[in-house]
């Protein structure tokens, strides 16, 4: 085997409870020293194949590899999948260093070896003087950092993440985000990150995986994924995408800010629409619409842009785009 | 303002310190008085001699009842919450939601009934030509005295005890967070160390807790010793019996009394002590 072979191999990993299927038989590779992100509305199914590759659940059929090594009877304590949880479930009753240690004294490292490994990770992650301290005495991103901690102390070759940035602050959302992306690529380890937010997935993953209703949508690289969705439902779902009727009567999506906004009707292909409001975002200013069909689109426009036009709700304005910017969809749509 | 608040808080803790008041504190406080009382001609008279103590507390007899009962409901604690702990386990963590309220609606019926019906039953089972010496025989075995001795007190003491001792633990095993003994799983720990590195310690309050209920109950109990052990060794509870029929030696079972609350104080201080505890 070599370092080319992807890590982890999903082949048509079914799950299913009862006669609900969780997972609908999905493909997936993933490589080394890989930040993946699996990204879906709540029940999509990415929950349930994170705890496969944990091995917290059995799958109904398929097969998943690690390695090159069919896991799919090993139980959890036998794999090397640390996996970070949403509640990050950390021991109560054993201190900051202890929760740190326990990987390691499981997997029969001496006192003295896991007391230095432990020290040195808590080092690492800014929590030198807490060691003594009890869990519930930190604040949330602290106790973040333990997580991490006691999750990588092992030296694993790859990180499971459950929605750990959940429950935090947006401002500190963001800061966890920088010491993931930094974390995973001094480590060069493979992290395997669960999420329905966007904007968690395509800030730090080399490679998005889209689930709904139990199948992959979509995978590809989170540029390749906002510029070119592949189903509506992928244009839906990652948004700021507008869904139009396609020339030759399919449907095209087209990004919000490869639109144009004009108070008068520009040549070539546009869209008559009234305006509805206005939304900050960090990047520019989102504006929505409301054609004659009732369908809400969407443009970006920077602040000098929205100046010139001043917009009323209820104004008449004309939507269009380049021809590059039009996407089509594919016509089989996940949800139907 | 705040006196009004102040008032109004005390106007509802109110009935619960008169009860405590009327029926733990004042009955308390005379029984220790009691213990100092005098009783001339099968009469007692208040006073403040030390005789009761004295004679109580130099006599072998009562050294041995203490022993005994502090034995017979050390073990009683010990076995119910052994024998109460797989039960418990399945209960929490094998069952789901509707079966294990109906298991734990199974295990409160027995107080439906008497405790004192429940022992007369153990009596006829544990006969010498009881049905249990009976099934034995079969197999070729005993017949066995169980009855008026430390086997028959105990069971007994765990008739008493462990449904009680299921339901606690039973409570405080389902109550972990599931996450954790995910966490344990996943960070190597094998199922057998999952069970002693996290359930265990994630449950230790509730653990303790049926233990020391256990343990008082048992400590207490009068009625298994005297119906099912036979009364020897006497425990205290059968001290107390035997010493108010004897002469009406109320003060020197007072001084019994005293001594089998002062135990069942120091012991539930130290459970508290361990269960709520820090650790270093």
């Amino acid at each position: 085997m070599t370092d080319t072979d992807p890590l982890v191999r999903f082949d048509g990993v079914r799950k299913s409870y009862g006669d609900f299927e969780a997972v609908k038989g999905i493909d997936l590779t993933i490589g080394r020293g890989e930040f993946v992100a699996i990204m879906g509305p709540s029940g999509c199914g990415k929950t349930t194949t994170l705890r496969m590759l944990a091995g917290l659940e059995a799958p109904s059929a398929g097969d998943i590899t690690i390695g090159g090594k069919r896991m799919n009877d090993v139980p959890p304590h036998e794999r090397d999948t640390p996996l970070v949880w949403q509640s990050l479930a950390l021991f109560p009753f054993l201190n900051v260093k202890e929760n740190v240690e326990f990987g390691l004294k499981m997997r029969g490292v001496s006192d003295t070896e896991a007391h230095g490994r432990a020290m040195l990770w808590l080092e690492r992650m800014g929590l030198k003087g807490f060691e003594k301290r009890r869990v519930d005495e930190l604040s949330g991103g602290q106790r973040q950092r333990v997580a991490l901690a006691r999750s990588l102390v092992t030296e694993p070759q790859m990180l499971l993440l459950d929605e750990p940035l959940s429950a935090l602050d947006a401002h500190l959302v963001i800061r966890m985000q920088g010491v993931l992306t930094r974390l995973q690529r001094e480590l060069g380890i493979t992290f395997v990150y669960v999420t329905h937010s966007q904007s968690e997935a395509f800030a730090m993953a080399d490679r998005v995986v889209i689930m709904g209703q139990g199948e992959i949508a979509q995978v590809g690289a989170p540029r390749d994924i906002f510029r070119a969705p592949r189903t509506r439902f992928v244009a839906e779902f990652v948004g700021r995408n507008n869904i139009l009727p396609g020339a030759g009567g399919g449907e095209i999506s087209v990004a919000a800010d490869r639109m144009t906004v004009s108070d008068v009707a520009p040549g070539g292909t546009a869209i008559e629409a009234a305006f509805l409001s206005e939304e900050f975002a960090g990047t520019g200013i989102i504006c929505y619409f409301e054609d004659a069909s009732g369908r809400e689109l969407k443009a970006q426009v920077s602040e000098a842009e929205l100046e010139r036009l001043s917009l009323e709700p209820g104004a008449k304005v004309w939507l269009s785009w380049p021809d590059e910017a039009a996407h089509p969809l594919e016509p089989k749509s996940i949800d139907e | 303002m705040k006196d009004r608040t102040t008032a109004h808080a005390l106007i509802w803790r109110l009935p619960l310190l008169i009860w405590q008041g009327l029926f733990f504190v004042g009955p308390l406080l005379l029984m220790v008085a009691m213990s100092f009382w005098l009783v001339k001609n099968y009469r007692m008279t208040p006073d403040f001699i030390f005789d009761n103590w004295e004679r109580m507390l130099t006599r072998g007899y009562f050294w041995d009842a203490y022993r005994v009962t502090l034995w017979r409901a050390t073990l009683a604690a010990v076995l119910a919450s052994l024998i109460a702990f797989p039960a418990s386990f399945a209960l929490a963590f094998k069952l789901s939601e509707t079966a294990r309220r109906w298991a734990l609606f199974f295990l409160v019926v027995p107080f439906f009934t008497s405790y004192l019906v429940r022992v007369y039953a153990w009596q006829v089972l544990l006969a010498e030509s009881g049905p249990i010496n009976a099934v034995l025989g079969w197999v070729g075995l005993g017949p066995f005295t169980m009855l008026n001795s430390g086997v028959g007190a105990m069971v007994g003491y765990l008739t008493l005890v462990l449904p009680l001792v299921v339901i606690l633990q039973t409570f405080s095993l389902a109550a972990i967070d599931r996450n954790l003994i995910e966490a344990a799983w996943n960070l190597g720990a094998s199922p057998r160390r999952t069970l002693l590195r996290v359930i265990l310690p994630s449950a230790k309050v509730g653990l303790i807790v049926g233990a020391v209920f256990a343990f008082i109950l048992a400590f207490g109990d009068f009625v298994s010793p005297f119906y099912l052990g036979g009364s020897k060794p006497p425990t205290l509870s059968i001290l107390i019996i035997d010493t108010t029929k004897s002469g009406q030696q109320w003060p020197r079972a007072a001084v019994v009394a005293v001594m089998m609350i002062g135990t069942l104080f120091a012991v539930a201080f130290a459970a508290v002590g361990a269960a709520y505890g820090r650790r270093k």
